[in-house]
């Protein structure tokens, strides 16, 4: 059954740019992790979700973005899972 | 009721100019001798002429008083109104800082652990960029509702049984 988890997060890193992503269920805890991520991120990156969400409670879960030169860390939750994709700058940006 | 009658008697007696054991030695001395004092200071003043002190001695004690407690006194802002000139400020402030060059060596402020918090040299360059792209955001929607979708079909199947009796004979 969990096969359908792990086909999610590979078809994330197979497309053009993603490093690695993350999945964690709502307390934190690592249920898959695919490509060049940290196991270990997985609490942080629930709590991050969790922290932004409480800025506007009323609006639908937002899409963080974390960034420093050369990449970037999208994290966004749902009601059972948040998922964090690391992937390279867009050469726009 | 022993003490009121004590004092009564006291008074009486030393009233009467009778010598005993509760009378005192010593007579008060505000009371007796401050009228005397009063009414004998005209005299004083006429029988002793020089110790009184004049009108320009007291000038003189009072300017005496001013003096010493001028040089006692040490005022601050005219310390530093009148001795630090513009190019003394500039001499100790090159001193301060060739004294903290000799110091900083040894003693300077050292990061434990490198910040992740760095200033960046154009911060307006990076508020300027643009937001995040509509393939990233549908990227990483997909992603959650997909992972989401999978959580909620996620099952545990359990393939043998949960209590396992033990075979006690």
């Amino acid at each position: 059954m969990e096969k359908s988890i792990e086909r999610c997060l590979s078809e994330t890193c197979s497309m053009d740019g993603v490093i690695g992503s993350v999945l964690a269920d709502q307390q934190g805890l690592c249920l898959g992790v695919k490509g060049k991520a940290s196991i270990s991120s997985s609490g942080v990156i629930t709590a991050i979700a969790d922290q932004v969400a409480k800025l506007e409670p009323a609006s639908k879960n937002p899409i963080i973005v974390l960034e420093n030169d050369t990449n970037q860390c999208l994290i966004q939750r749902a009601d059972r899972a948040t998922v964090a994709i690391f992937k390279t700058s867009n050469p726009v940006n | 009721m022993g003490c009121c009658w004590g004092s009564c008697k006291e008074d009486s007696a030393s009233q009467g100019g009778d010598t005993n054991e509760r009378t005192h030695l010593l007579v008060d001395p505000v009371s007796n001798n401050t009228p005397a004092q009063r009414a004998n200071s005209d005299d004083f003043i006429s029988r002793y002429p020089n110790s009184i002190p004049k009108k320009t001695d007291e000038q003189s004690a009072l300017s005496r008083i001013l003096q010493e407690t001028a040089t006692n006194v040490i005022d601050v802002a005219a310390l530093d109104s009148h001795n630090l000139e513009q190019h003394e400020y500039k001499e100790r402030s090159k001193q301060y800082q060739q004294r903290l060059l000799m110091q900083g060596s040894s003693q300077r402020w050292h990061l434990s652990a490198p910040s992740l918090l760095i200033d960046i040299p154009m911060p307006e360059k990076v508020l300027a960029a643009p937001p995040l792209s509509y393939a990233d955001m549908d990227m990483i929607s997909l992603l959650v509702q997909n992972a989401n979708f999978a959580l909620e079909e996620l099952k545990v199947e359990h393939r043998e049984d949960l209590v396992v009796p033990f075979r006690i004979p």
